[in-house]
């Protein structure tokens, strides 16, 4: 591929290797900071999260932002962190808690009533509550995705014990919940009951999909399930992944493929009648959101896809900014349809994956210019705006999801950084190289990687001003490799065998059980490099 | 392949109980000691039912003498049109094919048994005014009666004939250390 100034891209091996030794520039870490921020919300606490629908029925709602978040430490521990896998392991953990909370998936008790504008023929269902059990993929593909990722990318199988996927409801107000024998409203997975549930509905919808809302199967929202299926694997062995995308491509074909006449993706496929739904309003989403994640098993068709829909979305700006047509204002009947579409920030996810800088940059470019960038106790986010646009005509939408995710996910993404994750995110034998397992809380490590064929850890790291918490730098896989050598800014400040430590001149250091403890200062950021002469073997 | 390896028994597949194309009462024991391969579909389906049955041709081509294991079931989602009669003329086509129908209440049953989707919907294109599209699924019960995979329609019918030879060695395997035992 080519990108759209013309240069080739370069491969995705070189290209990784020019994310890790980069690191994170300031913004980037911003953007991490307020994942961090939001994930350490206390409970119920949505603040800077809410959207414009009640309820959670939209597209914007909590279960796509904490999902995307966590896909974004994906991205960024595969492409620019990778030895420093505590430094994003606990905010990943405090997401999907996060996503298993009733304030997230509560709206399916009345969503899976069924109804509504597209399909009254199926109004009045009991409701149900275990929002992973039947349809409602739109919930259950990224808490089975997310806990499956974490597994493959920290190879800690903590989301494999049974239970320890356990969505439950409570209140002493109202209903039976607390009567025995009553209503249940504790639901019981694991990532791999989760995934074995996922994967059944596939079969029994013939790979059409699982339904989101009853009836309606989403292209986009079973692409995530698709990338769990591949997690799955990954852990597991087999070929679910292959065997479910390749299904979906089929059943797809019946209506002549994912795309509808207008040249934009159907947006779903009514399941009782198999009547797939164009989107009609050529809405960017429909197009962007898709193709992001299915740039993962899909990748011929997004390509081919995204040069010929890319123009009909964006808009060259002056100063090379790029911007999206504004939506055409959309009604069933007399009443306005208002939901948070997320276009701008999907396009710019799209652009990253697409490894398009042109458009990437210009988008970003507007962001900056007309979106009110701001940092909140050090995280740096888009706070949601509803105006379509200001007075000079300029596009200024902001939903949370694309303001605290999207803008941040597309800056942390590399070209095919979704699908390089999901082919092969770790090369064999990366979680026995040294890296950073536990990061303190005041920590920030803007750079971590391993390089293998000089036997030496490299990272930088410096102690945050106003941040509480320890300033402990905790390393792994570093004993039982012989002599080692520590340096800090080219100084040595630290040495030791493959025992133990023999000296620490300026940096206190501790070997602690299996660990290699560095008690870091409060101080600038340093670089360091610890490195085995003898190569580490 | 399924999250469940190929080989060990998936939660689908159960009891049926029908009548086959020649007006014979069948049930899941009818075809105990061979490999049964379960396909739903309906003789009016112009197009998924036919590629489908045409590739578990070409599949039972590929296994040469290994076919002669193999019961292929064609179930019908449409038995108010699909009598045994307009089942074994629709299936001369795919000699070796034996097409199973029987009351709506029969066919609901079996479908149920192995979670397939089939609703009847409208199609102008049809002579009856009507369609029932259906998922596309072939399931193989061993010769235990027991269901041990199944195989999407995206696959090719090498894929097909691969694993079925996989799952008839692991069989023949399981069944030869368990008579030296």
């Amino acid at each position: 591929m080519k990108t759209s100034d013309g240069e080739t891209r370069v491969s995705s091996l070189e290209r990784r290797r020019e994310s890790v030794v980069a690191g994170l520039d300031a913004k980037q870490l911003a953007y991490l900071r307020h994942f961090d921020n939001l994930s350490r919300r206390q409970r119920n606490d949505w603040s800077f999260m809410i959207g414009r629908t009640p309820n959670q029925m939209d597209f914007g709602g909590y279960r796509f932002q904490l999902a995307y978040m966590a896909y974004a430490l994906a991205l960024t521990h595969v492409h620019r962190l990778p030895a420093a896998p505590g430094a994003l392991r606990p905010t990943f953990q405090r997401l999907i808690s996060k996503i298993l909370e009733p304030e997230v998936w509560m709206y399916w008790r009345d969503s899976s009533k069924a109804g509504g504008i597209w399909n009254p023929h199926l109004a009045g269902r009991p409701e149900q509550w275990d929002p992973v059990a039947h349809d409602n993929i739109m919930y259950s593909a990224y808490v089975q995705s997310m806990a499956l990722m974490y597994n493959v990318l920290f190879d800690d199988a903590r989301y494999a014990a049974p239970g320890s996927l356990t969505l439950e409801y409570f209140t002493p107000f109202w209903g039976d919940g607390g009567k025995p024998g009553g209503l249940d409203r504790k639901f019981e997975y694991d990532q791999f009951s989760l995934n074995e549930n996922l994967y059944w509905q596939m079969v029994r919808n013939g790979y059409l999909g699982i339904a989101c809302e009853p009836n309606c199967v989403f292209q986009i929202c079973n692409q995530p399930a698709i990338i769990g299926f591949r997690m799955h694997d990954l852990l597991k062995g087999g070929s679910t992944a292959d065997e479910v995308s390749r299904g979906f491509r089929q059943a797809w074909e019946q209506f002549g493929g994912p795309v509808a006449n207008n040249g934009h993706l159907y947006l779903y496929a009514a399941s009782d009648t198999r009547t797939p739904v164009p989107n009609a309003g050529e809405l960017p989403w429909g197009d962007a959101w898709y193709a992001s994640l299915a740039n993962t098993w899909n990748g011929e068709f997004v390509e081919k896809y995204y040069a010929s829909v890319l123009g009909k979305h964006v808009l060259e700006g002056p100063d090379g900014t790029r911007t999206i047509r504004p939506p055409k204002p959309r009604t069933f009947g007399a009443r306005p349809i208002e939901n948070d579409t997320c276009d701008f920030g999907w396009l710019t996810v799209w652009a990253s994956e697409m490894g398009d800088a042109t458009t990437l940059e210009g988008l970003q470019r507007h962001a900056e210019r007309h979106m009110r960038p701001t940092v909140y106790e050090g995280g740096r986010f888009f706070p949601r705006h509803d105006e379509v646009s200001d007075a000079e005509g300029n596009y200024t939408c902001v939903e949370p999801l694309t303001g605290n995710v999207l803008f941040a996910y597309a800056s942390l993404n590399v070209p095919h950084g979704l699908r390089q994750l999901y082919e092969q995110p770790w090369a064999p034998g990366h979680f026995a190289e040294p890296n950073l397992a536990i990061v303190g809380d005041a920590i920030e490590v803007h750079r971590a990687y391993y390089d293998d064929a000089r036997a030496t850890l490299h990272f930088t790291a410096g102690v945050r001003e106003n941040r509480p918490g320890d300033s402990v730098l905790r390393l792994a896989n570093i004993w039982d490799r012989g002599s080692w050598e520590l340096q800090r800014d080219g100084q040595v400040v630290a040495t030791g065998d493959g025992q133990q430590v023999h000296e620490g001149r300026r940096v206190e250091a501790r070997r602690t059980e299996h660990l290699l403890d560095l008690h870091l200062e409060r101080n600038e950021l340093s670089t360091y490099t610890l490195s085995w002469p003898g190569g580490g073997a | 392949m399924s999250t469940l390896r190929p080989g060990s028994a998936l939660p689908v597949g159960g009891a049926f109980d029908l009548v086959d194309h020649d007006g014979r009462p069948v049930t899941h024991e009818t075809f105990r000691g061979a490999y049964a391969l379960v396909f739903f579909g309906f003789t009016h389906c112009r197009v998924v039912c036919p590629r489908a049955l045409g590739r578990l041709s070409t599949v039972l081509g590929l296994l040469g003498p290994d076919a002669a294991r193999m019961q292929p079931l064609y179930i019908t989602v449409d038995p108010e049109r699909d009598h045994p009669s307009v089942m074994k003329a629709f299936l001369a086509r795919w000699p070796g094919f034996l097409g199973l129908t029987g009351s709506r209440e029969q066919i609901e049953a079996a479908k149920a048994a192995f979670h397939v989707f089939a609703r009847r919907r409208d199609d102008p294109e049809d002579p009856n005014g009507y369609a029932v599209p259906h998922t596309a699924i072939t399931y193989v019960i061993d010769p235990e009666g027991v269901c041990v995979d199944h195989f999407t329609d995206a696959l090719s019918a090498d894929e097909v004939a691969e694993r079925l030879r996989t799952l008839i060695a692991r069989n023949h395997r399981l069944n030869a250390s368990e008579a030296g035992e």
